[in-house]
């Protein structure tokens, strides 16, 4: 919990809507994104993917591509000094363990997936680079293969790794679930199946890498972590402090670039050639190439009482992996946590399973395995509210956890769980009811609640640091290792920063995203860096804060804890002020550092035997509600979302611009996981690697998000914030789906709810 | 690769007849320069027909209206008379690609770039457009609905294009409308279109109909069933549902994960219906 700082004393900075450094540049067309930098004398780099979903290399020759014109190098897993890449847990310092994960940097005898790497071409120009792409004689023998997780899990399944086709699996089980469902009023069981969908960010994977005169293989990219320069280091067997990345400001992120990227690529190519070399994927590679989100089966089965409080939960889960570990076994472990959502499950069981496939591999999007699951557990919840007759904002507050309770886990919530007035307020939220506006359109309402973890599992031992330093004028500088995803993470350590040592922001500049010039802060993912790199940021400054008023008191003659640090002066409280300019020569003078390094050290934990079912597994959750008003056209079965409304506690939002961007962003980037986007894979073969197959909303299928913002000051970031990057993106689904159930009586239980899908669904379809 | 920009009829047509291998005429190139950056078409001469006057003209023509084969959606929809007497296709035009898209996107491209799923051309077709080509042995005038004869195939003889559309006058009590169904809201392509244009007497009884159908077969439909369906009858339910019927009846759509056979078929009958509810509103009050 944060101290004393954060919660007597009334906030200037910290709280305020304030336009962010980035947002003009970036509205205007003028921010550098990775692939907008060039260098002198620069080659192009262009991956050879497998076609096949799986088969045998049976030749691989370069020479015809080597000798084309312009090639500087082709590369094959042979010429990778080690083509090992580890994919468990990005930026990790401590070892994972059991969940270790790899993959081959360059595919060496065999492919798993179709868009596999095979080689890598880097020449004087693009062209170049990919006329030599098809001048690579390679010759497949396909192998044996499956493309459902029920075909992989089968006895007699082709195996995609020697180690079998299930890559993880976790179970958990409390209380009496038999019991439990023999006291049920009702009982009600749902199968549910979710798609694979794509990040789909408008920045593809990009970036640029050079030998710098001081020998270090320097990397600018578009990533989520630039602690992956562990990684390429490792592959290009060099110390570490050889290779180092340079994050740029992100046109999006949303976990598709928390696994490597182009960065292993543009490493070995700088290497072997010597020479600057660029590589940005196309629409249709990134599309193709990138990590999916995991496709689910969700079986539910719930038992209520006649008063709606749920008796017992029986979930099964099925989660396709695609062809690579990548993050896969700790996605289902969020999946597990969170199965029976924000609410009391004394009696329940989870089995939850993950299997590989020679789909496309699945990896980290946000909402990590805890979104799947709002899809089952909210659609539960309503079709339990609906059996009762009872009103959806009641029956989740009849379950919601308290303070105290436990999760299915066994984690102990130690926090405030706001459900009950996020949902009512959500609810309240969308006014008097649409009146349809043709007869053949229905309209309804639906209501869905969340839970998300926020921060690294705790037996990860996650940290965080930052420096802060005064230049002479008093103005301030802030370092930072975190990438800047576009959700604000940059401006809002300058806000808080700010708060604490009263120096106006545009007195501050920051430095984010740096392997070798920022401390590292770890990644920006699991909604960890405000959290995470928040409280370093505000370590720092309030001991650097102490540093300072030390000396000031002494020249004020007064007690520092007496002074106050505000618009660039310190103030006593007999109104005298000292200018910082002044304190910072005498600081200088007394020998007294004026730059302080904070690292911050998440509470940590030792690791949960899931079995034996108890612990805690996350540091804290952030809680949400959505609630939508939807049309239905009960002629073709279009859905139409007439009124979306948000809500999230975030504990503190120390950008309410930000916060708000976030809700509305996840809100509409859920929308469209709910309503169209589908990542259509037919036998290990992505049909859908353009934006013109590959639907994300427009500005015209949304309509204005409201976001409701609760600060409960119950957070475990600085002033008492919670992690709000992914939460917004899990309730959307369901809330649609309710909605469509309340309009119409169907119950939709495949994402994404086509409009054919509904017109199945009501009927209108002959077949 | 040979770019051409010729300024008269005679111009292009010169440069198309003596083309060896492929030669593209190029209008707006929404279609065409995706085509060629995806490696679909690699053409050895491409036909700039925009300075062409003919074709980026809107003029009065006996009582209708020439629209130049190079005019974009964005034009068409400045055109307020032309707007007024059919609304049904400048909507169509519309409704292709984004505004961006809008700017640059025209008629004649829509039409020969041989997509069944093209927005406009049902709307064309069903306002009885009629395309007038120029070639190697002159010019002449094909209808609309018989440009198109298959995916991609258009009736075209080589050193041909479309230089201009010619809507027919509109009878007083007339009026089109076109609909069209996709996945999203925007910048989608039709999984089902559905073009219908509509003559009503003093007593609103419909007195002429036509009606065309998009993305439900390998070429658009102009299907003279449905215009029977509802001819005489002042569409009340049970013509709209012979509409649908027959509407339905003409489909022969592909399945794909756009949309199964099954659902166009049902979507092409509720838009049929729809548009001609729509055509017959508009028609009742001029």
């Amino acid at each position: 919990m944060a101290d004393a700082v954060a919660t007597t004393q009334e906030l200037r900075i910290v709280g305020q809507p304030i336009q962010r450094h980035d947002a003009r540049d970036k509205v205007a067309a003028a921010m550098a994104y990775a692939g907008d930098f060039a260098l002198p004398g620069m080659l192009h780099a262009f991956v050879l993917r497998s076609p096949y979903p799986s088969a045998r290399i049976v030749k691989l020759d370069t020479q015809r591509a080597a000798a084309m014109p312009g090639v500087a190098v082709v590369l094959t897993a042979r010429d990778v000094p080690k083509n090992t890449l580890s994919t468990d847990v990005p930026g990790q310092t401590t070892t994972v363990g059991p969940l270790r994960a790899t993959l081959h940097v360059l595919a060496e005898d065999r492919v798993r997936h179709q868009g596999e790497p095979v080689a890598l071409i880097a020449a004087e120009t693009l062209e170049q680079a990919r006329a030599a792409t098809e001048a690579v004689d390679v010759e497949y023998a396909p192998l044996p293969s499956v493309f459902t997780t029920a075909d992989a899990l089968a006895p007699g399944a082709p195996a995609v790794h020697e180690s079998g086709n299930l890559l993880a699996q976790w179970r958990i089980a409390r209380g009496d679930v038999a019991a439990g469902f023999a006291r049920a009023a009702v009982v009600v069981e749902g199968e549910y199946v979710t798609q694979f969908v794509d990040a789909a960010y408008l920045e593809p994977e990009s970036g640029v890498a050079w030998i710098d005169s001081d020998g270090v293989i320097t990397i600018r990219l578009s990533t989520q972590v630039i602690e992956h320069f562990r990684d390429v280091a490792e592959v290009l067997n060099v110390p570490q402090n050889r290779v180092r990345v340079i994050g740029t400001y992100l046109g999006g992120g949303f976990g598709g670039k928390e696994d490597v990227t182009v960065e292993v690529y543009l490493g070995l190519l700088a290497l072997k050639t010597g020479r600057p070399v660029k590589m940005v994927w196309t629409r249709q590679e990134s599309l193709l190439a990138r990590a999916k989100r995991h496709p689910y089966r969700l079986k539910y089965r719930t038992g209520a009482l006649a008063t709606g409080e749920i008796v017992a939960q029986e979930i099964d889960l099925l989660a396709d992996s695609g062809a690579y570990a990548y993050l896969s076994a700790l996605v289902l472990l969020y999946s597990t946590v969170t199965a029976a959502g924000p609410y009391r499950a004394p009696n329940v069981s989870v089995v939850a399973r993950v299997a590989y496939t020679n789909n496309p591999p699945t990896s980290a999007m946000r909402g990590f395995g805890a979104m799947q699951t709002v899809f089952g557990y909210e659609s539960q919840m309503d079709r339990v509210a609906r059996a009762l007759g009872i009103d959806p904002v009641r029956v989740r507050a009849v379950n919601t956890l308290r303070r105290g309770d436990s999760l299915p886990v066994g984690q102990v919530m130690e926090t405030h769980v706001a459900i009950p007035e996020l949902a009512r307020r959500a609810w309240a939220a969308l006014g008097t009811p649409a009146a349809p506006r043709a007869p053949h359109v229905k309209v309804g309402r639906g209501l869905a609640c969340n839970l998300q973890p926020y921060g690294r599992i705790v037996w990860l031992h996650d940290w965080s640091s930052a420096w802060i330093g005064f230049e002479m004028d008093g103005s301030l500088v802030v370092r930072c290792g975190a990438p800047d995803v576009g959700g604000g993470q940059a401006s809002s350590l300058c806000q808080i920063a700010s708060e604490v040592l009263g120096v106006p922001l545009d007195r501050i500049v920051v430095h984010v995203s740096d392997s070798a010039l920022t401390p590292l802060s770890g990644t920006t993912t699991a909604s960890r860096q405000l959290y995470m790199s928040g409280n370093a940021v505000l370590k720092a400054a309030r001991e650097l804060r102490a540093q300072l008023l030390t000396v000031a008191a002494r020249l004020l003659d007064t007690d520092a804890e007496k002074l106050e640090m505000i618009d660039g002066a310190v103030h006593a409280p007999d109104a005298r002020t000292l200018s910082l300019r002044s304190l910072l020569v005498e600081c200088a003078r007394a020998s007294v550092p004026r730059s302080h390094l904070g690292v911050y050290h998440a509470p940590a934990g030792e690791p949960v035997d899931l079995n034996a079912g108890a612990g805690k597994v996350f540091p804290d959750y952030t809680f949400g509600a959505h609630a939508a008003e939807v049309e239905v056209d009960t002629e073709t079965g279009e859905v139409r979302v007439l009124k979306y409304a948000a809500a999230h506690d975030v504990g503190r939002a120390i950008n309410p611009q930000s916060v708000e961007g976030q809700i509305q962003g996840g809100a509409v980037q859920g929308l469209g996981y709910g309503l169209m986007e589908d990542v259509v894979v037919e036998d290990g073969i992505n049909l859908t690697t353009s934006f013109a197959t590959y639907l994300i909303p427009t500005a015209a299928d949304v309509p204005d998000v409201e976001a409701i913002v609760v600060e409960s000051g119950e957070g475990l970031g600085p002033f008492n914030a919670r992690g709000i990057g992914e939460p917004p993106i899990g309730p959307p689904a369901a809330a649609v789906a309710n909605a469509i159930e309340d309009a119409t009586g169907a119950r939709m239980t495949r994402l994404p709810i086509t409009a054919e899908r509904v017109a199945r669904a009501l009927g209108l379809v002959t077949e | 690769m040979r770019y051409e920009a010729p300024e008269s009829v005679q111009g292009a047509v010169a440069l198309l007849a003596a083309a060896n291998g492929d030669a593209r005429v190029l209008a707006g190139g929404t279609d065409l320069l995706v085509q060629m950056r995806a490696d679909v078409v690699e053409p050895e001469l491409i036909v700039d027909i925009k300075r062409i006057r003919e074709t980026r003209a809107v003029t009065q023509e006996n009582g209708g209206w020439r629209i130049g084969a190079a005019v974009t959606g964005a034009e068409l929809k400045e055109h307020a008379p032309l707007k007024q007497a059919w609304p049904g296709v400048v909507e169509a035009a519309n409704l292709i690609g984004s505004t961006q898209v809008q700017g640059r996107a025209t008629l004649g491209g829509n039409l020969c770039n041989g997509s069944p799923a093209a927005d406009s051309v049902p709307a064309l077709i069903a306002a009885g457009a009629v395309a007038k080509l120029a070639g190697p042995h002159g010019q002449r005038d094909l209808p609309v609905e018989d440009v198109m004869l298959g995916p991609r195939t258009l009736a075209l003889r080589p050193g041909e294009f479309v230089v201009s559309f010619l809507l027919p006058p509109r009878p007083p009590r007339s009026a089109d409308a076109y609909l069209r169904f996709i996945p999203r809201t925007e910048m989608d392509i039709a999984v089902v279109g559905a073009g219908v244009s509509i003559a009503v007497d003093g007593a609103g009884t419909i007195t002429a109909a036509r009606v065309s159908l998009g993305a439900v077969a390998p070429r658009v439909l102009l299907v003279a069933e449905a215009a029977q369906a509802i001819i005489g009858s002042r569409l009340d339910d049970a013509a709209q549902e012979r509409l649908a019927a027959a509407a339905r009846a003409a489909c022969r759509p592909i399945d794909d994960k756009r949309g199964t056979t099954e659902f166009r078929v049902d979507v092409a009958g509720v838009l049929a219906r729809r548009a001609a509810l729509i055509a017959m509103d508009r028609a009742r009050t001029r």
